[in-house]
């Protein structure tokens, strides 16, 4: 099967004429690439924004009776900081940022499925968080970023906003995810089998039907919540007939899956990063891609183990156990894959490699703290504390966040055509590290001791870890300073990086930075999976105009 | 004749006319091919079904019946 | 007769082009309705499990709903999946005339069966009242999934309204009606949805 024959006069040959004007090139682009540009920014606005949030949180608690802010806008601080992570920067930066910006270019399209949906996903994205964050001029929700009824049923006017915030970026996740499962099924190029995919692809493929199916779980339970508070229809409240034990079945069948969408593709991320920088394939491919695909179906069936506490019957609360420890397993052989690729290779430490090694060490901890709370008579012992706390910030910054700050150093040099500061990328990375364990890791005793979560004060026995964390957390909010200064600095002063500055495989390496607005003259045919270092690269057909960047380097020849 | 009755008649009547017609359709389109014929077919499978739980219904074999009726 | 054998051009060539984006527009629209079936199997969910919350059904105060109305309204929504479906069928095979017939009956059914809707709610609200807000449960899961069902049948019926104004400009021919298509499995999907509604609030 040729090139030729199977697309002609088909997608693969089409060339809308490009663009015209600043509106049409860079506001209201149509263009998968602007548009992952624009996720990103946005991103991170909002990821300052609620980072400003976690130190407020942190100020807060340098004291047991802290005084920085009120009890009560405490516990908005804390809502908001927590709703704005999952929904305005992990999820958009790692689908919407990540997604767009690669993974077609990776399976050789010239764009998505559906780009005036892409256009209008993003742009829901930065209105509903001016609305999530307006909702601290109307009184903030306060019962924490689950806003678990009967409290949600009684706060001021900014839940009924979070409740509208939080529907509509759930609409942009839901195109997202349609969108992105369309063109991985029915968009790759000539001879890209599943299993010739990259795996950030294999990533978002996984994440793609989480975003379609379990978004719109969490917009059934949020729309109930706001008709209940704005007009009496009872669905939560228990003196009507409701109950609020239903609202956490419903918010918790989308959240578990969500905490899924934000691991699944840095998992990518990292995936693509390792072989790059080790010269060697990545162990385990199949295993990998399949694993992923294990944990996106397997995410469906654990939601009960956010629940021990609240009264399910213990038949119904041991199925969920045993499937939450199951679900391990997968993430289990990834760690091993990760590793066993690292095993004998050339390890070159650019920024991105550090992330993401840090990362398999990081999200191993809070992986194996998940485990531990997998286990029904340990987390009737440390649900509500800091335990938590520890647990989910090491998988989402930990994790989540360090994939993403390895993505971008990653891919930085291909969007913009310069490479990021490795210097002051290295004191990012080592700032950030132990900054971020100085803050985390003693979440996990006092958590053990009975420091509760989501509480304006603590007991004074807890002061010295509090303030220590708290130090810690200056350091790593310097850190993440220094990254953007080095985003900012590099996009003009950076050195220049030609298609291939990092010797990748995978197909956006094979274009030029940042890449043509049509990506591809000719969509080239695959024979072959990326990673294969030691043999000539698996495609035909690219277009031959990278004069100016060194072709790919052999193993071992760097 | 109350209106509950005339209803039931023509539930009764419309309840075998879409379940035949359904079923009809769906044995004459069996074989066609392609995702959106798949669909159909289910769809129209499941109109059927429809049409005979109104039936059903019509006849209070199933459902609740109004007191009185 | 697949599309593919009726999308040639004027030429007689293939359209390549179009079929290739016509497959995407299909998987695409396919997953925004097993979407839309999250969203109401969500609520689904919620009313079982309200309803199973031990205060038997209905509850205290409220009247059995009326089956025999229901399935009398039910037959025509379900009528109106099966005209729409020759309505397809008739311009696949060139029959313009009884095409846009099928089509027209299938707004006036599903229109019926809104108005049917209308009949039931007024009955509920001003003859035993029943309204959203103050009939606990019962009220909230019955009028949140009939009015969402029902707000679902009202866009159907505009977007079919939006199709006979097209068919009559000429927009579709017989290599390209995807339009139509699209439209039919709205239709079905949410008559599909229906017969789940009834069985839940009618049968069960």
């Amino acid at each position: 099967m040729t090139a030729a024959a199977v697309h002609a006069g088909g997608l693969a040959d089409h060339i809308h004429p490009e663009p015209q004007g600043f509106v049409r090139r860079y506001v209201f682009s149509l263009d998968h690439k602007i548009i992952g540009i624009q996720y990103l920014i946005t991103g991170f606005v909002f990821f300052m924004l609620s980072g400003l949030l976690a130190e407020a949180i942190r100020t807060q608690l340098l004291n047991p009776n802290g005084g920085f802010v009120a009890p009560q806008t405490y516990n908005e601080v804390y809502t908001i900081h927590g709703s704005a992570m999952v929904w305005l920067v992990v999820i958009p930066l790692l689908t919407g940022g990540f997604g767009n910006l690669v993974f077609p270019v990776q399976i050789g399209a010239r764009d998505v499925a559906f780009p005036w949906l892409n256009m209008l996903s993003f742009w829901i994205f930065p209105v509903a968080g001016l609305m999530l964050f307006s909702s601290f001029l109307m009184g903030a929700p306060t019962a924490g970023w689950m806003e678990y009824p009967p409290i949600s049923l009684q706060g001021a006017a900014g839940t009924s906003m979070w409740c509208a915030a939080i529907f509509l970026v759930g609409v942009s996740s839901t195109i997202t995810g349609i969108n992105f499962v369309v063109t991985i099924l029915k968009m790759r190029a000539p001879g890209m089998t599943f299993t010739r995919m990259p795996l950030f692809v294999w990533g978002q493929f996984a994440t793609a039907p989480l975003l379609m199916i379990a978004t719109t779980a969490l917009a059934a339970a949020l729309a109930a919540l706001f008709i209940e508070r704005e007009f009496g229809v009872p669905f939560y409240d228990p003196t009507k007939g409701g109950s609020p034990v239903m609202w956490q079945h419903m918010f918790w069948f989308y959240s578990h899956p969500a905490v899924y969408i934000m691991i699944l593709p840095g998992f990518g991320i990292i995936s693509e990063v390792l072989p790059t920088f080790a010269r060697k394939p990545i162990f385990g491919y199949k295993l990998i891609a399949f694993s992923s695909m294990a944990i996106a179906l397997m995410g469906f069936m654990v939601w009960a183990h956010h629940m021990f506490t609240s009264g399910l019957a213990p038949f119904l609360q041991l199925p969920f156990m045993i499937l939450t420890f199951a679900i391990g397993v997968p993430t289990g052989i990834k760690i091993f894959s990760w590793t066993a690729t690292l095993w004998g290779g050339k390890i070159h430490y650019t920024t991105a490699m550090l992330f993401a090694t840090g990362f398999v060490a990081l999200f191993t901890i809070g992986g194996i703290t998940g485990i531990f709370l997998a286990a029904i008579p340990f987390d009737l012992h440390v649900h509500g504390t800091y335990f938590i706390v520890a647990h989910l910030h090491y998988v989402l910054v930990g994790g989540s966040l360090m994939a993403i700050f390895a993505g971008m150093y990653y891919w930085f040099p291909k969007m913009s055509g310069r490479l990021m500061d490795e210097r002051l990328g290295h004191l990012h990375f080592w700032l950030f590290f132990i900054g971020f364990n100085g803050t985390f890791i003693p979440m996990h005793w006092l958590g053990m001791l009975g420091m509760p979560r989501e509480v304006a004060t603590y007991d004074p026995q807890f002061t010295f870890w509090n303030r220590f964390e708290t130090f810690s957390s200056y350091l790593m909010a310097i850190s993440i300073l220094i990254f953007f200064v080095n985003v900012i600095w590099s996009i003009r002063n950076g050195k220049r990086a030609g298609a291939n500055p990092w010797g990748g495989r995978t197909l956006e390496w094979m274009v030029p930075s940042p890449p043509h607005y049509y990506n591809f003259k000719h969509i080239p045919t695959v024979y072959g999976l990326p990673y294969d270092f030691s043999q000539p690269l698996p495609y035909q057909g690219l277009d031959e105009e990278l004069t100016d960047s060194p072709p790919p380097v052999a193993a071992g020849a760097h | 004749m109350n209106p509950g009755t005339i209803e039931r008649l023509g539930a009764t009547i419309g309840g075998i006319i879409v379940a035949v017609v359904a079923f009809y359709a769906l044995y004459k389109d069996w074989k066609s091919i392609g995702v959106e014929n798949q669909v159909f077919k289910l769809m129209l499978a499941l109109l059927g079904l429809g049409g005979i739980l109104a039936l059903l219904a019509a006849l209070n074999v199933v459902g609740f019946a109004p007191k009185g009726s | 007769m697949s599309v593919a054998a009726l999308a040639h051009d004027a030429h007689g060539e293939v359209d390549q082009l179009y079929l290739e984006t016509r497959e995407l527009r299909l998987q695409g629209f396919l997953l925004f309705l097993v979407s839309d079936c999250v969203l109401f199997s969500s609520f689904i969910f919620a009313y079982l499990y309200m309803r199973n919350s031990g205060q038997g059904w209905p509850p205290p105060g409220i009247q059995r709903l009326d089956v025999a109305f229901a399935a009398w309204n039910s037959v025509v929504l379900f009528g109106s999946g099966a005209t729409m479906h020759y309505a397809l069928e008739n311009f696949k095979h060139g029959n313009f005339m009884r095409y846009m017939l099928l089509l027209l009956a299938t707004i006036v059914l599903g229109a019926g069966f809104l108005g049917g809707q209308a009949y039931e709610y007024n009955h509920l609200i001003f003859g035993e009242h029943v309204t959203w807000w103050g009939s606990g449960i019962f009220g909230a899961s019955f009028f949140t999934l009939t009015g969402m069902h029902g707000l679902h049948v009202f866009i159907g019926v505009c977007y079919l309204t939006v199709l006979v104004l097209q068919s009559a400009g000429g927009v579709y021919t017989r290599g390209k009606f995807f339009g139509i298509t699209a439209g039919t499995l709205y239709w079905h999907f949410v008559d599909v949805i229906w017969v789940v509604l009834f069985s839940i609030f009618y049968l069960l």
